[in-house]
């Protein structure tokens, strides 16, 4: 079976080097948590898989479609939610889907039926037709991972998707990640709470000096780095 | 731990100021074409003043003149002070941020009046000053007086503008306040050019009679009603007393609004723009272009301060709407008219597509979707595109109606000026206003340069085309 992604000898260096020789495959279905201390290269590699950022090096494919050289087909293919929830301010929430899924041609019909099903799951069905300027960061959250939703991706790419959100809204969203899981798509996510990765991954990379420090299930990581939490986990593979 | 002071403050506002400035952000070598415009502009004053110092006019005359000149100056820096102090109080995060800090309200105000007098001052001090300058060289120093007769009034314009707008917050709420403000500073800039555009259409007979009224002569010319005026000439009594009362004006205004102006930042700070709710039910459609075209019209649309500045811009169209309705005569009629609507074409091209880039706050969201870079190119320019022509169609119709042989040129020129800002705009927006706190100006001064040098390019080019002998002013009589 084709994995939905598969990065290779991933290089990226500003100066100095960010990342180095990076390999991640990740399955249909399958929930990645990549996660590191501050600085680590987390979003440098999201960015380089969505192809925001060119690499120095290495080959990324999505769906077996190279990133690098037929980036459009697989863009395609992914849904991209950055760290910063940056939102057009000016724009409605259904004014933002509309825009998405024109942008990723999903049918109208369909389009409009998921973004009215979208908003009422997110709350944000009384505010569809208010600007968003005067929304939280929670709800402009909420409107990125509708936009992200709308056209039923293959590969989730999400940059600390749980970032402002209260706990009902973070609860909803990882039943609904964990939904599309179910359904065959792969999602890839940084994260710094801990429980999301343990409790909700199927697999957890740890990433820190831009190298993959160690990668597995949790109770693999368990097993070979000491037992204990998570936490604990972490804090051993990235003391500096 | 003492609090930040005045000096300090000041100066990380200047640090601010220069690192989000658009001399910063622009090009490295920005600073050349600003200089050379700067030399360009000192130079034609030199002419003006070269030939302005051969004419004669009596010291009464010349105090009416500087009066009437300092009422246009605080007027029209009332109207940009009015719109710098919205966005003060509105768009600058930061004033929330600083006003939850031990430093009192009165001196992050008085930074802020500050800078908002000098960013006013600023585009006078380069069109008076050079006039000043040559008239110092053609033996009249006491022009000079030009740049602190400048700096007092702006004082005095910034003072107050933050007086006005702070008091419609406090009475008004900070949604009434804001669109009360803004339609205030664009009544104000456009009474201003409608009386300076007066001797067009008003009688020679009325407008003499009207001045011969206001002559101090007529008046009393020892009122302090002409203090301003003699200020201006260089007289040191009264440019000492009209600097002392600006910096006394502004002062004032600064320790009776500090609390008021701390609430009304906060409120503001606090207020959800949130817009007005509609009623739509989505309007979807499969085409990316499509979708990036309704959004970059949407943005455009929904730009605060868009009614100001397009009406600012379309002004040019007052006195093209006069000749072509036949009210006033200059020239041939399309050798005056067509260079006016190609250069507004070419600006408003490029503020439009300005507005939509420094609109656009989640570029990445076009970058990562499935859609090749071209077609947001493409929606960008259609949207400016279809906005610009949306507004000079009425003039060319009105060309069409009265001048149809200089249709073709007309409306070739206005494409190209069109083409050439938007391509130049996509590179090197114009600047439109502060940047949010936290969020980079999108726009460059070498924008703006390089915009209005297109747009006279153009301009020129169909003036030539439409004048039946140009070079006739080059032939001696």
């Amino acid at each position: 079976m084709t994995a939905t992604l598969e990065v290779r000898d991933l290089t990226k260096s500003f100066g100095r080097p960010v990342i180095a020789g990076l390999n991640i495959t990740i399955a249909p279905g399958e929930f990645y948590a990549l996660l590191g201390p501050n600085g680590a290269g987390k979003t440098t590699t999201l960015r380089m898989i969505a192809g925001l950022l060119v690499p120095d090096a290495g080959a990324i494919s999505i769906c077996g479609i190279d990133v690098l050289t037929r980036p459009l087909e697989a863009k395609a293919r992914i849904a991209w939610l950055p760290d910063e929830p940056l939102i057009y301010d000016r724009l409605t929430p259904m004014e933002y889907l509309e825009f998405v899924a024109g942008l990723w041609r999903v049918d109208p019909l369909l389009a409009k039926s998921r973004a009215e099903e979208l908003l009422e799951t997110f709350s944000l069905w009384p505010h569809r037709n208010e600007r968003c300027e005067g929304f939280s960061r929670g709800m402009k959250q909420k409107c990125i991972l509708a936009g992200a939703l709308i056209h039923e991706p293959d590969l989730f790419i999400l940059d600390e998707p749980l970032t402002g959100l209260d706990a009902a809204s973070a609860h909803l969203v990882k039943s609904i990640l964990q939904s599309r899981a179910d359904a065959g798509a792969a999602i890839i996510l940084t994260t710094h709470i801990l429980d999301v990765a343990q409790n909700l991954a199927t697999r957890i990379g740890i990433l820190a000096g831009g190298t993959l420090r160690a990668e597995g299930t949790f109770a693999e990581l368990g097993a070979a780095y000491g037992g204990g939490s998570l936490e604990d986990v972490f804090l051993r593979l990235t003391k500096p | 731990m003492k609090p930040a002071g005045f000096a300090w403050l000041f100066a990380h506002e200047i640090r601010l100021l220069w690192r989000g400035s658009i001399l910063v952000r622009t090009q490295r070598h920005v600073l050349i074409p600003v200089i050379a415009v700067g030399i360009i502009f000192q130079a034609v004053a030199l002419l003006i003043a070269w030939a302005a110092e051969k004419q004669h006019f009596s010291v009464h005359i010349l105090m009416l003149i500087a009066n009437v000149n300092i009422l246009f100056l605080f007027c029209l820096m009332l109207s940009r002070a009015m719109t710098s102090a919205i966005d003060v109080l509105y768009s600058r995060g930061d004033v929330d941020f600083l006003l939850a800090s031990p430093i009192p309200p009165s001196l992050v105000l008085a930074v802020r009046m500050i800078g908002v007098a000098a960013a006013t001052a600023s585009p006078w001090v380069l069109l008076g000053g050079v006039l000043a300058n040559g008239l110092a060289v053609f033996g009249a120093p006491q022009a000079l007086a030009v740049y602190p007769m400048i700096a007092g009034i702006s004082l005095l314009a910034t003072a107050a503008a933050f007086s006005l707008v702070v008091v419609l917050v406090a009475r008004a709420g900070p949604r009434a306040a804001r669109t009360i403000a803004h339609t205030l500073a664009l009544v104000i800039g456009v009474f201003i050019f409608m009386l300076g555009q007066a001797p067009r259409y008003v009688p020679k007979h009325l407008m003499a009679g009207f001045w011969q009224a206001f002559m101090p002569t007529a008046t009393n010319a020892a009122s302090p009603l002409w203090l301003p005026g003699r200020a201006m000439l260089g007289q040191f009594g009264p440019l000492c007393i009209c600097i002392f009362a600006c910096a006394f004006l502004f002062c004032l205004v600064l320790a009776v609004l500090g609390k008021s102006f701390a609430s009304g930042a906060i409120s503001a700070a606090a207020y959800a723009h949130g817009g007005r709710p509609g009623t739509r039910t989505g309007n979807f459609r499969d085409n990316p272009f499509t979708a990036t075209m309704l959004k970059n019209l949407r943005l455009l649309l929904r730009f605060p301060g868009l009614a100001t500045q397009t009406v600012y811009r379309s002004l040019t169209l007052v006195p093209v709407a006069m000749i072509l309705t036949g009210r006033i005569a200059i020239g041939a009629g399309p050798n005056v008219v067509v260079p006016l609507i190609v250069f507004l074409s070419g600006q408003l091209a490029l503020f439009f597509i300005s507005v939509i880039i420094g609109s656009d706050q989640s570029p990445e969201l076009f970058a990562a979707a499935p859609v090749a870079a071209a077609t947001g190119r493409r929606a960008t320019y259609a949207a400016a595109g279809y906005a610009t022509l949306t507004i000079m169609a009425l003039p060319v119709f009105g060309i069409l109606l009265r001048e149809s042989g200089a249709l073709p040129v007309l409306v070739a020129a206005m494409l190209g000026a069109m083409a050439c800002n938007l391509a130049l705009g996509l590179r090197f927006p114009i600047p439109l206003m502060r940047p949010d706190f936290g969020k980079a100006q999108t726009g460059t001064v070498l924008g703006l340069i390089l915009g209005v040098s297109v747009s006279t390019a153009w301009s020129f080019a169909a003036w030539v085309l439409v004048t039946p002998n140009p070079l006739a002013f080059l032939q001696i009589s």
